[in-house]
């Protein structure tokens, strides 16, 4: 049995001590030149500092106006589909009359970014994008979707309240009080845009308020679900029914910390 | 801990929710909608329960004590005739929203703006709803031309 003794351990603390005092002695601040005589293996990759991504009322606005061209994009495509015939024919100058909103509504919160010093924004938010609306489009133009223009609506449905909780969720984030009121200005318009449309989706004053599916005991889509705003994921069920009758469900959020619009980001 | 600048800005709202809570159940006390308006006038004066009681509770002994007694004698008295109960319930929607935007405007408390914003958004599409049941014109439901009540 390997035994040591009070004062061996007492040595070899004190030598690993001093080891250490000489390797700290010997590091770069101690002004010893490296001549390449220690053997070593690679070099330490230099790094690149990434831009400080302050989350200002600017990055806020931005990311609300980047949500403006996403919905603005949606509505050209759902328009170039050419869905909007028979039963939803309607639903054509509702699309144009909603885009042509999301137009003035980019361009009156750029204004405001403007004014404040920084950087306008003029084009789709590319994350939401790519993780909601492109997946959503791919799934709900697949040849086997019967439903192709009921659930472009539903997709803008879902992305007028997208936009309707951003502009409500960054009120609380937004430092100036005016800026305050010119988000909720247009958060409240989005929130009619997502009224209306769920009236399409699920017709008359009967579906107003919150119900439940029958059989399945899900919510069904209302026009005033809440009593008040909410915050919360909103769920977009889309796409050509499975074997089991069940369609694809997506959760859409408002953007976060990885899909916010900062300084350094142009289109 | 609200300032005094901000509660004096929140009681206005607060009377102005009783106003409308009073409004919508003196229509649903009459009872002459249909089953399903019946049933919409009932969910849209419980959310100004709620919107008045959550005002209420952040202002506690400093709330509000009466209604917005101007708001509710003129709309009160709009609503006698029955054929405009839809278009005096909008003009009243369009009326909040625009008051409770320009009281965030002024408030302070980021707290209290991202409460009277989430209001905002419902009595928005209330406004919405109700445009409907008067005519198809998407102006009528998405636009709001009415003004904010007068705020400090």
């Amino acid at each position: 049995m390997n035994q040591i003794s009070r004062r061996e351990l007492l040595r070899l603390s004190s030598l690993s001590l001093a080891s250490g005092l000489v390797l700290a002695a010997c590091g770069k601040q101690s002004g010893v030149i490296d001549d390449g005589a220690i053997a070593r293996l690679g070099d330490t990759p230099s790094t690149t500092a990434l831009p400080e991504a302050e989350v200002t009322d600017a990055v806020l606005l931005r990311t609300a106006a980047s949500l403006e061209y996403n919905a603005i994009d949606t509505y050209e495509a759902a328009l170039d589909l050419g869905v909007f015939t028979g039963s939803l024919a309607a639903a054509k100058d509702v699309a144009k009359r909603f885009r042509d909103d999301h137009q003035a509504h980019a361009d009156a919160v750029n204004g405001l970014i403007r004014a404040m010093g920084g950087k306008a924004h003029q084009c789709a938010n590319v994350r939401i994008n790519d993780l909601y609306i492109a997946p959503a489009l791919k799934i709900i133009t697949e040849d086997a979707n019967p439903n192709v223009g009921l659930d472009v609506i539903a997709l803008a449905h879902a992305l007028e309240n997208l936009a309707a909780q951003t502009y409500q969720g960054v009120v609380e984030s937004i430092t100036d009080p005016k800026l305050r009121a010119d988000a909720i200005r247009i958060g409240q318009q989005e929130a009619r845009h997502a009224a209306l449309l769920a009236q399409v989706l699920n017709p008359g004053l009967a579906a107003v308020g919150p119900t439940f599916d029958a059989t399945t005991g899900k919510a069904n889509i209302a026009a005033i679900p809440l009593a008040f705003g909410s915050l919360g994921n909103i769920q977009l069920v889309v796409g050509a029914p499975k074997a089991d009758g069940t369609r694809t469900t997506l959760l859409l959020e408002t953007p976060s910390l990885n899909s916010l619009v900062y300084d350094g980001v142009s289109c | 801990m609200l300032s005094d600048a901000d509660i004096n800005l929140l009681i206005p709202a607060q009377a102005l929710e009783l106003a409308a809570r009073d409004i919508y159940a003196s229509l649903v006390s009459r009872a002459t909608k249909s089953g399903d308006e019946q049933a919409l006038l009932e969910l849209i004066h419980s959310h100004h329960v709620a919107y008045e009681q959550s005002l209420n509770g952040v202002l506690g002994k400093r709330a509000a004590t009466s209604r917005n007694a101007e708001v509710y004698t003129r709309f009160f008295a709009a609503l006698s005739d029955s054929s405009k109960t839809w278009s005096t319930l909008l003009e009243l929607e369009n009326i909040a929203v625009a008051t409770h935007t320009a009281i965030i405007e002024k408030l302070s408390s980021a707290k209290m703006a991202a409460l009277l914003a989430s209001v905002i958004t419902v009595e928005a599409r209330h406004a919405a709803i109700l445009a409907t049941q008067i005519s198809s014109n998407l102006s009528l439901a998405l636009d709001n031309p009415q003004q904010a009540l007068v705020t400090q």
